[in-house]
């Protein structure tokens, strides 16, 4: 991955309704707002939006604790649909 | 402590020589199969299991500290399969060793629950194809962050 990039991770529904485990999702030098980030994934992929707004997020292996947090280049962020063991 | 994400069959008799011990007299073990469940397009003949590994192990841990400190358990299994499970196959494992029964059943509830509230592990429905179904229903909103 380019320094310029976020990985983003899929999982469960979400990989299933974005077509793809990963992506590398273009980031500026100074970051962006995880709230923005998640607008772009959700209109990139309309069929995953719904699963956008009942998901956690986790960034570089930590929940988010604010949709405000930035993300930065280089940073992983994991999209996590409701949760479904047992 | 027991916890584990693992792609082969998880085995009762082992759970319960993990859970074995001196002066440990209420013992619960609860097992969570693959039911042969029926959806539009036909029967369930397996489930998918899949984990954000890292995040679910660190989880499973967080769950077997909180139930030697809620309930006093002194030994915990907690193990979950990823990949494919078949109907009928064991897809989860939750075991309490406590001295008496009480908290020991206790536990276990707990346990499976929070596990499938909190743990970051998604299933998807396989059929007779072998192609996708739908995946189970969401939940209502559970975003954490913001």
């Amino acid at each position: 991955m380019s320094s310029r990039e976020v990985t983003v991770r899929f999982f469960g529904p979400a990989r299933q309704q974005s077509g793809a485990a990963s992506v590398a999702w273009p980031c500026p030098p100074s970051g962006v707002p995880a709230r923005r980030l998640i607008a772009e994934i959700g209109a990139a992929y309309p069929a995953l939006a719904p699963t956008l707004r009942v998901s956690r997020f986790v960034r570089n292996g930590a929940y988010l604790r604010s949709l405000g947090a930035r993300l930065r280049p280089g940073d992983e962020f994991a999209v996590h649909p409701p949760y479904g063991g047992g | 402590m027991s916890v584990a994400l693992s792609a082969r069959p998880l085995s009762m008799a082992r759970a319960l020589r993990e859970l074995d011990g001196d002066r440990l007299g209420g013992v619960v073990v609860f097992a969570g199969r693959v039911r042969p469940d029926r959806t539009e397009s036909g029967p369930v003949v397996a489930l998918d299991y899949e984990a954000d590994p890292a995040l679910a192990l660190d989880r499973l841990r967080a769950l077997e500290r909180e139930a030697r400190r809620r309930f006093g358990a002194r030994r915990v299994v907690l193990w979950h399969r990823v990949g494919r499970v078949p109907v009928g196959g064991v897809a989860v494992i939750v075991g309490v060793a406590t001295p008496h029964r009480a908290p020991a059943f206790a536990a276990t509830q707990y346990l499976i629950d929070a596990l499938k509230a909190t743990v970051p592990i998604w299933k998807t429905d396989r059929g007779r194809s072998g192609r996708r179904r739908r995946p189970p229903p969401a939940p209502g909103p559970s975003r954490s962050a913001g």
